[in-house]
């Protein structure tokens, strides 16, 4: 068994809590943003599909225990009508001046032909491979969709080679993976999936996850490293790390509300982006950070935090090892060991301000 | 073996030393990695900070010990090792940490060394049957998860503690990692926490924190500090706080070691409200629990401090003692209330000589068949004989006067229990003055049927006019009385027989010290007890208690609890080890004198180190300190 049945359960209970307030938006949803291509910078244009979400999330097993997503998709999806404005925004917001990344994100897995069927899968995808200024495509998937049937297919619809398939792997370890995500999955899983994607061509993408419940911020980044060192030996060329936020309707916000979770320090994420580059050069590394600087996501002491989140998004962008080099300080970098300490002897306690003084 | 000695025991407090050379470390602090200096220091952890690739596969935390190095060679271990925790933290659903910690559990046991491995003890497992499995093990310290999410519940952490350290042999320490203020150290002390570690002073942000040893304050505002690193150029907060949290445990060790622990802990509590609050639980839920753990026998000034020193186990316990040891002189049926006095002991002080001198003056006779009772805030009820042992010669009260509701309560209830052994037609003379006193008389009057008069109502006890009273009112008393020509006893053997029933449990006197002993000796030095020509004990000036030569205490085997049976017939080199332990009985106190019985006989008398219920737990280590052997016959 892949999953912790009490665990799950007690997941799953929230989940079903939380379900009837899913929202009903059907639109496609798109932004445009800078964003770091293979060798340069570029420009983004992510797609969030109104899909009936992720079919992890959905199964009784409820899914990851940070996870909300499933909250924002709607229950009855309409593909002709996602094909349709997916086509027309393509059409309309494409320049001939900049090169693109082109992201397709579903809050669930691209791949999984219950969310999307394949017909459409295929059809989006040829519809990329119609520009030329799209350098990269990305789509997520988790590890059990895909398939080397399905990659087959796909490879007829499109270059593999400006694939890229992100898997949300979060940790390497299956011990965090079951206890404290409710992943579903394995590390093995994610090396068969990802050495399919290598065998047809296309590029894999590893996303981990900073500080999931239950695991102290000191054994998370040590977990981040070790997860760095296994799949960079897969021979995978990027990564990116995402910091926890803090999601409504999940056994996370849950642990949060009741002060037994603190999101993770800036400094911490400041630290992975030097060790991991400096250990691994050519590693295309990406931090992404969501509600940066708010409690609800990673955040120091509230006046250094935009400073930090600068720096590590300058990183990202320009994958320059330089930019992290320049010391900053802030006296809250004392809090943030002792915070680390303590967490990590009294496993995952946060240190809450009122209890201690 | 575990690492810990325990050498001294006030409540749950300890100071616990390294068991083979018995240098002392706890309570202490730990540093939660390498400190510049690690003096003040009583371990260090190496914890990578923060981690880096070459740590990843790093499974095991070592935890060295600061201990001196002349004795290198000498100790049990200088290392400690964290290896591997349970997954899931303290405040995790009850549904899936059971079997995580079970888990944990069994990893644990199967670790090569379990006398210097650190277990991770979680606050709500404690009641998991499995953790005793750890207790049994030779495992000597356990990180205490979860603590600090009980302090704002006064109820939940003095439960958790109690049940805790009850639970547990007193030479296991608890570590409390984290952030803690000092300011509460000395409650946590108490209630048996053995280590804090330094993160209260990296705990420290722009707007940081300035500590004070009772305080914290915004480092934007707070009192000068002229420590050296607060005046230098430039100043250092981490310092400061961390030089800070060094004297607040050395302060602790040093008040544990004087025998003045509890006082320190009555004035702390009072700086965070809710562990006042904790405390008075304590005081009031498991008072007996920490009375069986504190030192009967001491030499300690005993400083009140307020309302929580009423109820401070040394003073609960002295209470009970007189209600269940005390027995007056048969022959005694008039009773002198006495208030006290500043000085001590009682009799060497200007007020009771006043006193002395009135009652002689109605006749040398009337001592004959008097009791005098020392009314005094917080023992309560004094028995003259009593006045020379600890606490009474020692103890120390704001003056005030005042008497509360609860201390008139209390003071009632034992001065009716001490004169229900009086004979009906005691008269009871009341050389008291004032409020409180008077509603302690008038209720010993609703519930008794005694014959009471008041010899200082009007004026101050040592008014001429009061004083005066006392001789006349003592004359009539006498006239009225049958004259009985019982032989008086010697106030001097009637004084140990009071002292011998206190110390090892009622009848003990009577049996001990017939009225043909001789003592020998003069106050203020020690004082001989012959019986035949034979040195039978001895009576110790400084803690106002006795010393028994085994072979005699033998006489007394059936009415003293001051018992520990042992496993062999002969008791070895000057320490009684935990495994020789049978059965200690659970009265024994620390520092108490206790006998060590094999087959029903007395082969040797110790000073017990911890209560006798820790001796029972203890599996290795000293228990008691030889003090006299019964000679071996060959
Ligand atoms: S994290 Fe990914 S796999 Fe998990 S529930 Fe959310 S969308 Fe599904
Ligand atoms: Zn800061």
């Amino acid at each position: 068994m892949k999953i912790n049945k009490n665990f799950a359960e007690k997941i799953n209970r929230i989940r079903e809590a939380e379900l009837p307030s899913r929202s009903h938006t059907r639109k496609v949803v798109f932004w445009e943003e800078d964003t770091r291509l293979l060798s340069e910078q570029g420009k983004a244009l992510v797609f969030i599909l109104p899909t009936r979400g992720c079919s992890w999330a959905l199964s009784k097993s409820g899914g990851c225990s940070i996870c909300g997503y499933v909250y924002d998709n709607p229950q009855q999806p309409d593909f002709t009508l996602i094909l349709s404005s997916f086509q027309k925004i393509l059409k309309n917001k494409l320049n001939k001046e900049f090169t693109y990344s082109v992201k397709i994100f579903t809050s669930g897995s691209f791949l999984d032909t219950k969310e999307v069927p394949e017909e459409f899968q295929l059809k989006m995808l040829e519809e990329l491979s119609q520009y030329e200024v799209i350098k990269e495509v990305v789509v997520e998937s988790r590890p059990e969709y895909i398939k080397d049937s399905l990659l087959k297919n796909i490879s007829k619809k499109i270059d593999m080679s400006i694939l890229e398939i992100a898997i949300g792997l979060e940790s390497s370890s299956n011990s965090i993976l079951m206890n404290s995500i409710n992943k579903g999955f394995f590390w093995e899983d994610f090396e068969k999936a990802a050495s399919k994607i290598k065998e047809n061509g296309a590029r894999v993408k590893a996303y981990l996850l900073f500080k999931p419940p239950f695991v102290s911020e000191y054994d998370s980044m040590r977990d981040m490293l070790l997860s760095v060192t296994k799949i960079v030996s897969l021979g995978i060329d990027t990564i990116s790390i995402n910091a926890i936020s803090i999601h409504r309707g999940t056994f996370l916000s849950q642990l949060f509300e009741k002060n037994e979770y603190r999101t993770p320090w800036l400094w911490s994420l400041l630290y992975l982006c030097k060790e991991i580059k400096e250990q691994y050069p050519d590693l295309r590394l990406i931090c992404d950070i969501v509600a940066g600087g708010n409690v609800k996501g990673a955040h120091n002491c509230g006046e250094c935090d935009q400073h930090v989140i600068k720096v590590i998004k300058e990183f990202t962008m320009s994958q320059d090892i330089g930019v992290l080099n320049k010391e900053i300080s802030c006296s809250c970098k004392y809090e943030w060991k002792s915070n680390l300490i303590h967490e990590k002897l009294s496993i995952s306690e946060p240190v809450i301000q009122r209890n201690v003084l | 073996m575990r690492f810990f000695q325990p050498i001294k025991q006030i409540g749950y407090s300890r100071t616990l030393a390294e068991t083979r050379t018995h240098f002392p470390i706890s309570p202490g602090l730990i540093a939660i990695n390498q400190p510049e200096i690690t003096e003040g220091y009583a371990a260090v952890f190496d914890m990578p900070f923060p981690p880096k690739f070459d740590d990843i596969n790093k499974i095991e935390y070592d935890l060295a010990w600061i201990l001196p190095e002349d004795k290198m060679d000498k100790y049990h271990s200088s290392k400690f090792q964290l290896t591997e925790q349970p997954f899931y933290p303290p405040f995790a659903d009850e549904s899936f940490i059971v079997s995580d910690f079970e888990n944990y559990i069994d990893r644990f046991l199967s670790s090569p060394k379990l006398d210097t491995a650190i277990f991770t003890l979680l606050i709500s497992q404690i009641n998991n049957p499995r953790f005793k499995e750890i207790m049994d093990t030779e495992c000597s310290l356990y990180i205490l998860s979860g603590l600090t999410s009980l302090f704002n519940n006064q109820r939940r952490i003095t439960e958790t503690l109690v049940q805790l350290r009850e639970m547990l042999s007193p030479d296991i320490a608890l570590y409390a990692p984290g952030p803690i203020s000092p300011s509460l150290y000395s409650f946590l002390v108490y209630m048996g926490i053995d280590f804090f570690d330094n993160s209260f002073a990296h705990y420290v942000s722009k707007n940081g924190y300035f500590l004070t040893e009772d305080q914290v304050y915004r480092q934007s505002i707070h009192p000068k500090c002229y420590c050296p690193h607060c005046t230098g150029p430039e100043p250092n907060l981490f310092k400061h706080n961390e030089m800070v949290t060094k004297n607040t445990l050395s302060r602790i060790r040093y008040s544990i070691e004087r025998g003045i622990f509890r006082a320190q802990v009555e004035k702390d509590v009072h700086n965070n409200v809710s562990f006042a609050a904790a405390l008075k639980r304590v005081d009031t839920h498991f008072n007996e629990n920490l009375r069986r753990r504190t030192p009967m026998i001491s030499s300690s000034p005993v400083r009140c401090i307020g309302e929580e020193s009423f109820d401070r186990p040394l003073i609960t316990e002295f209470r009970e003692r007189v209600r269940e040891r005390y027995k007056p002189d048969p022959n005694s049926n008039l009773v002198i209330l006495l208030p006290c006095s500043a000085r001590k002991p009682y009799s060497f002080s200007r007020t009771h000589k006043f006193f002395h001198k009135a009652m002689r003056n109605a006749g040398k006779g009337v001592f004959k068949s008097l009791t005098e009772l020392i009314i005094t805030s917080p023992l309560s009820v004094v028995p003259h004989e009593l006045e020379d042992i600890y606490p009474v010669k020692y103890y120390d009260i704001p003056v005030s006067g005042e008497w509360s509701e609860k201390e008139i309560k209390v003071t009632a209830e034992l001065l009716n229990n001490v004169l229900s052994h009086f004979p009906k037609d005691t008269v009871i003379v009341n050389h008291t003055h004032g409020g409180g006193y008077e509603d302690i008389v008038e209720k010993i009057r609703t519930t008794s049927s005694f014959d009471i008069r008041n010899t200082a109502k009007d004026a101050s006890p040592t008014s001429e006019k009061s004083l005066q009273q006392l001789t006349d009112t003592l004359i009539e008393i006498q006239q009225t009385k049958e004259k009985d020509e019982q032989k008086g006893i010697s106030s001097k053997v009637r004084k140990i027989q009071a002292v011998a029933d206190f110390e090892y449990g009622l009848g003990s006197g009577e049996i001990l010290f017939p009225y043909s002993v001789r003592i020998k000796g003069k106050y203020p030095r020690d004082q001989h007890i012959y019986l035949d020509k034979e040195h039978i004990a001895t009576y110790v000036t400084r803690s106002g208690y006795l010393s028994l030569f085994p072979k005699y205490a033998n006489l007394i085997l059936s009415k003293t609890e001051n018992i520990l049976e042992f496993g062999a017939e002969r008791v070895s080199g000057s320490n009684i080890y935990a495994p020789g332990v049978v059965y200690a009985n659970k009265r024994i106190q620390p520092n108490d004198e206790i006998f060590i019985v094999h087959e029903n006989q007395i082969i040797a008398t110790a000073t017990a180190l911890v209560s006798g219920s820790d001796m029972n737990k203890m599996t290795s280590g000293i228990v008691a300190e030889v003090k006299k052997k019964v000679r071996s016959k060959k």
